[in-house]
């Protein structure tokens, strides 16, 4: 059977050749689907990885009005580390505040150039002994007087969360149009080739070539043509995100976002996976409407 | 070999080109089904190598009930049933050595063994030395013999030939059926649809004539329009 492997890899090779410009829209439409499937799963995984770092930090920020005496935040310390399930406190005042936003820009902006006076508040950084508390420590923090608000992890990763979800949703539904459009462009394509071999197909039948080995060439141009797809598609969506990353690390520093190897192994296979389905499942139907055994 | 009782084909158009056809052939025999075009000789032969199933009735070649036979097993009957048509049906950018030889690739025989009995298959029918010719290249007569070639290569025990002379002047015409004829000879049997009244005539085998669809007779040493 090792000779029919080449026969259909051949034929199916040739009719991705022949179809030309056909086979070049066939292409790009799978690009474009399977580069809205790869952003999607980019951009989801990147909120992913923040969301989990952010829930394997059970902190709160705890900010402090501005102008409180000495004593009274020692007060504030005091009552904050009597609350259940606090197991840290640090305090931050507002000059290390501003300080630490100056390190968080990579020193490329001056902060303190551009401000006549610190706007940023003094906190207390309290970090609890599961995620669950934060809620409970949050809301005893903001009754306190000295406090002006309090911001914890949980409130970022529901929005997070919601982020991610509307990503997912959006990325579906464009990769979903998308989907269908490839695969009827392919099925179209694949119909051409089936066109261009019609005697051969009419011999093969007459011959008693089985039904699979018939069909097998179409199969395989669709794949190839799927294959094909995602490899721009990767080379696409790694590129972007190569510069987005290059961007972002300049104006975002606290992003964790992995550098384009880590993505790539992660997102290439799945786009190369789902360019040959989509390329499989086109020619499949081309062939159960056009070649008739 | 090849029995119908009471076959009948209406095709969806509500055309009926076969009606109540009961019809037997055994084993080395040479049959012309004969009759005007549009009669339904060739919807007779495309019953055989199942292209065509009945409406009513029965259909069995080769032992196998082809009105029951699973779509998945039609290639292996027709790999027992040769078929040869009227306009050759050759692959126009294969050699005569390769059409012959795709036929059996196509069944999965290695390249190697395809290459060495399409060689042999070309040889039975004279043709050795166009071997490498296209089929461009080669005469309608030539032609005919590579498809001749072909529809015998996976060595089947029955033939057929659906006008097969049609597109030929009457010397080549007499070269393919005694090519036919020989091959017969060597125990396949042969069915031959065609409305040539002259080698019909010379050739004195059963007649099967059809008229509207129905046999209106069969006769053994038969003529092409009948009588004594």
């Amino acid at each position: 059977m090792a000779a029919s492997g080449r026969y259909f890899l051949a034929e199916g090779f040739r009719g991705f050749t022949r179809n030309g410009l056909m086979s070049v829209a066939a292409v790009t439409i799978t690009t474009l689907t399977l580069v809205a499937l790869g952003a999607t799963l980019v951009v989801a995984g990147a909120l992913g990885e923040l969301t989990s770092r952010l829930e394997a930090q059970p902190r709160a920020v705890v900010y402090l009005r501005d102008g409180l005496a000495p004593a009274e935040v020692a007060a504030a310390r005091d009552r904050l580390s009597r609350l259940s399930g606090v197991t840290g406190l640090e305090f931050v005042s507002k000059d290390e505040a501003l300080a630490r936003l100056q390190r968080s820009m990579g020193g490329r902006v001056g902060v303190r150039d551009l401000l006549t006076r610190n706007p940023l508040p003094a906190s207390f950084v309290v970090t609890a002994d599961r995620p669950g508390r934060l809620r409970a420590i949050a809301a005893a923090a903001a009754r306190l007087p000295q406090v002006e608000t309090v911001g914890y992890g949980v409130q970022a990763v529901e929005r997070l969360l919601a982020v991610t979800r509307a990503v997912r949703l959006v990325g579906a539904a464009a990769g979903g149009i998308l989907a269908l459009v490839a695969l009827i462009t392919i099925a179209s394509t694949i119909r051409l080739t089936v066109f261009a071999r019609r005697g051969e197909i009419e011999v093969m039948r007459l011959v008693g070539a089985t039904a699979w080995f018939i069909r097998w060439p179409f199969v395989v141009e669709g794949a190839i043509t799927g294959a094909a797809g995602a490899c721009v598609a990767v080379i696409a969506v790694l590129a972007a995100y190569a510069l987005v990353v290059h961007g972002a690390r300049g104006a975002l520093p606290f992003l964790p976002l992995g550098g384009p190897e880590q993505v790539a192994l992660a997102v290439s296979w799945k786009l190369l996976l789902w360019g040959i389905v989509i390329g499989v499942v086109g020619s499949l139907l081309a062939v159960r409407r056009y070649v008739r055994v | 070999m090849v029995e119908f009782e009471r076959v009948t084909k209406t095709y969806p158009t509500g055309v009926t080109a076969l009606r109540e056809v009961t019809l037997r052939i055994d084993p080395g025999e040479f049959v012309f089904i004969v009759g005007p075009t549009g009669t339904g000789k060739s919807t007779l032969m495309k019953m055989i190598y199942r292209e065509e199933t009945p409406t009513a009735g029965r259909v069995r070649v080769l032992g196998r009930d082809l009105t029951r036979l699973p779509a998945r097993q039609v290639p292996f009957l027709r790999r027992q049933v040769g078929v040869v048509f009227q306009d050759f049906r050759l692959l126009p950018r294969k050699t005569a050595r390769e059409n012959v030889a795709f036929a059996l690739a196509v069944t999965g025989t290695p390249p190697g063994e395809a290459d060495a009995r399409a060689r042999e298959g070309l040889e039975v029918v004279g043709l050795t030395p166009r071997a490498d010719a296209l089929p461009g290249q080669l005469s309608a007569g030539e032609q005919q013999r590579v498809s001749i070639a072909r529809a015998l290569v996976h060595r089947p025990p029955l033939l057929l030939a659906d006008e097969p002379t049609g597109n030929l002047d009457p010397d080549t015409s007499w070269e393919i059926v005694q090519l036919l004829s020989q091959i017969n000879l060597r125990g396949t049997t042969l069915v031959i649809a065609t409305h040539d009244k002259t080698i019909v005539d010379i050739l004195r085998k059963r007649v099967v004539a059809l008229d509207g669809g129905a046999v209106i007779r069969d006769e053994q040493r038969g003529l092409y329009a009948g009588g004594r």
